[in-house]
């Protein structure tokens, strides 16, 4: 189960043949708190297919909890829920320990909810892998952040409509990643991917993906984004990328379109390490089960 | 309801079919003083990275926009709104109006909503006062364009299915407006863009009315690059 698996290196995925049996649900459930000014873990429910593990963090990493999906990936009717709660002057980096494979579906929907909050002064930072959308797979995702005042968090998420290195596409199915991020329990920002049926026609239109397979998006809560902005836009350009940020409604926002997934990943990458570093005093360089 | 009517049928003696026609006229034409013609939803930006280029292309642009992309998000919280008034639901239309305040892909879609609509509720307020339009949109300055339009509808007993196809044909006009002098394109073709893009309004507007709230979302990634990269594009006529 910890064998590294990405849509780039075929050799090591899993059949699709062969998914994992359905009706899963899962649930990871972390709260993170301040002790004697260090951050400890004040709280952990796991329920298969999830578990938290809690390797050794890297030197200036936060307190650092891998989430892993045992079971490979999710088929319809399968569930994963996220509760990750850093509090109030607490720090911590979770981070996936692979990527999510969403086999396809004889018709339910799977379901993944990642709940994360953040008190005051606290950092978070939520770090995905790769979510790799077999053909006709049906996924809902609801992230659902808040952020205190004071605090600050980096999340992000990436998507594959296919096993691109395989040469496969998503063409059919539904994928709806909603994203809702509150400060101090007020909305203030709304947004979902919503693509239901012809996922082929959405991914080929101009005003769609314009032939682009690999997104990514991710969010920066801070209490003062203009900075962070100026960071972003600064990262080199990468060619066959398409990347774009913005500040709206006081959150900062960027995305990434590619038709080549490991070159958006690089380029996601690289932001990524320059905002931790930035707003999160982490180092640039990225966790290791990012690299592996 | 006779197909097509303008009029909500318990609307009332004082608004006849005509009435509503002619203030939707009036207040979704270009001269309505919102700036609608300063704005381009990314379209500048696009036209500047060479996605589009004919009739064909700026066509494909837009109706990805009105199916996929922020006009329809304004589309199916136009009839969640007009319905919330319809309804005499405040709660629920506070809940839409602060939705539609939050769902916004970009700052300067947000800043074309928000400056539209607070342009809207000025207009509307000093040129066509009503007591029912005061009571919904009390304490709301600068709320999402279309939901401030959807509510002015509903007040004046104008049917959201017209309202809506009037809403969306501008919002449509405005963009091909703005790709004719951007692409440029002919005066010509850009009739011809809108004259396709009004075929495919019934559609939306169809859709839009059924359309869970729990299913709202958007399409058109492109879109919202171009919207992004526009906020540092060198030289620019839009604000959008």
């Amino acid at each position: 189960m910890f064998a590294a698996i990405s849509p780039f290196d075929g050799t090591q995925e899993l059949d699709a043949s062969s998914p994992p049996p359905p009706g899963m649900h899962g649930i990871a459930e972390v709260r993170l708190t301040t002790r004697d000014g260090k951050t400890d873990l004040a709280d952990l429910r796991q329920v298969s297919p999830l578990r938290v593990l809690f390797p050794t963090a890297a030197s200036g990493d936060p307190l650092t909890a891998a989430l892993v999906t045992t079971s490979g990936g999710l088929v319809g009717g399968d569930s994963l829920a996220f509760d990750l709660r850093v509090e109030d002057g607490a720090s911590g980096l979770f981070v996936a320990q692979a990527a999510e494979k969403i086999y396809r579906s004889s018709g339910a929907d799977g379901r993944i909810d990642v709940r994360l909050s953040v008190g005051r002064d606290g950092w978070l930072e939520y770090l995905p892998q790769e979510t790799i959308l077999f053909d006709n797979a049906r996924l809902r995702r609801c992230t659902d952040v808040d952020v205190a005042q004071g605090g600050r968090l980096l999340a992000g998420e990436m998507l594959v409509f296919g096993r691109t290195a395989r040469g496969e596409r998503m063409n059919h199915g539904l994928i709806r990643d909603a994203w809702t991020i509150r400060r101090n329990g007020r909305m203030v920002w709304s947004d979902a991917l919503h693509l239901d049926g012809d996922i082929a026609g959405r991914l080929d239109d101009g005003a769609g993906f314009d032939g682009c397979h690999a997104m990514a998006t991710l969010a920066l809560v801070v209490d003062d984004p203009p900075p962070f902005l100026t960071i972003l836009r600064a990262c080199p350009d990468h060619s066959q990328v398409r990347f774009g940020a913005t500040i709206v409604n006081g959150i900062l926002i960027a995305r990434w379109l590619s038709a080549d997934a490991q070159t958006l990943r690089r380029s996601f990458g690289y932001a990524w390490g320059e905002l931790r570093a930035a707003a999160g005093s982490c180092p640039k360089t990225l966790p290791r089960l990012w690299h592996i | 309801m006779p197909p097509g009517s303008i009029t909500m049928p318990d609307a009332g003696a004082t608004t006849t079919d005509n009435d509503g026609l002619l203030r939707l006229m009036s207040w979704l034409s270009p001269a309505f003083p919102i700036g609608s013609f300063s704005y381009s939803h990314g379209l500048e930006q696009a036209v500047e990275a060479g996605l589009l280029t004919d009739l064909d292309s700026v066509t494909g642009w837009v109706a990805g926009i009105l199916r996929h992309g922020g006009a329809w998000i304004d589309a199916v919280l136009f009839c969640q709104a007009h319905r919330a008034v319809r309804e005499n639901a405040p709660n629920r239309l506070a809940e839409i109006f602060d939705l539609a305040e939050a769902w916004r892909g970009t700052a300067e879609t947000a800043l074309e909503s928000r400056s539209q609509g607070k342009a809207f509720v000025k207009a509307l307020s000093a040129c066509w006062p009503s007591e029912e339009w005061d009571r919904w949109m009390a304490g709301r300055e600068a709320p999402a364009y279309a939901v401030a339009v959807a509510v002015a509808a509903a007040a004046a007993g104008i049917a959201e299915e017209a309202a809506l196809a009037a809403f969306l044909h501008a919002v449509a006009a405005n963009l091909v407006s703005a790709a004719v002098r951007l692409v440029p394109l002919g005066q010509t073709d850009g009739q011809k863009a809108v004259r396709a893009l009004v075929r495919i309004l019934p559609e939306v507007v169809a859709a839009a009315a059924v359309h869970p709230l729990a299913d709202l979302g958007t399409a058109t990634p492109m879109v919202d690059w171009a919207s992004m990269r526009h906020e540092t594009q060198y030289t620019r006529l839009f604000r959008s």
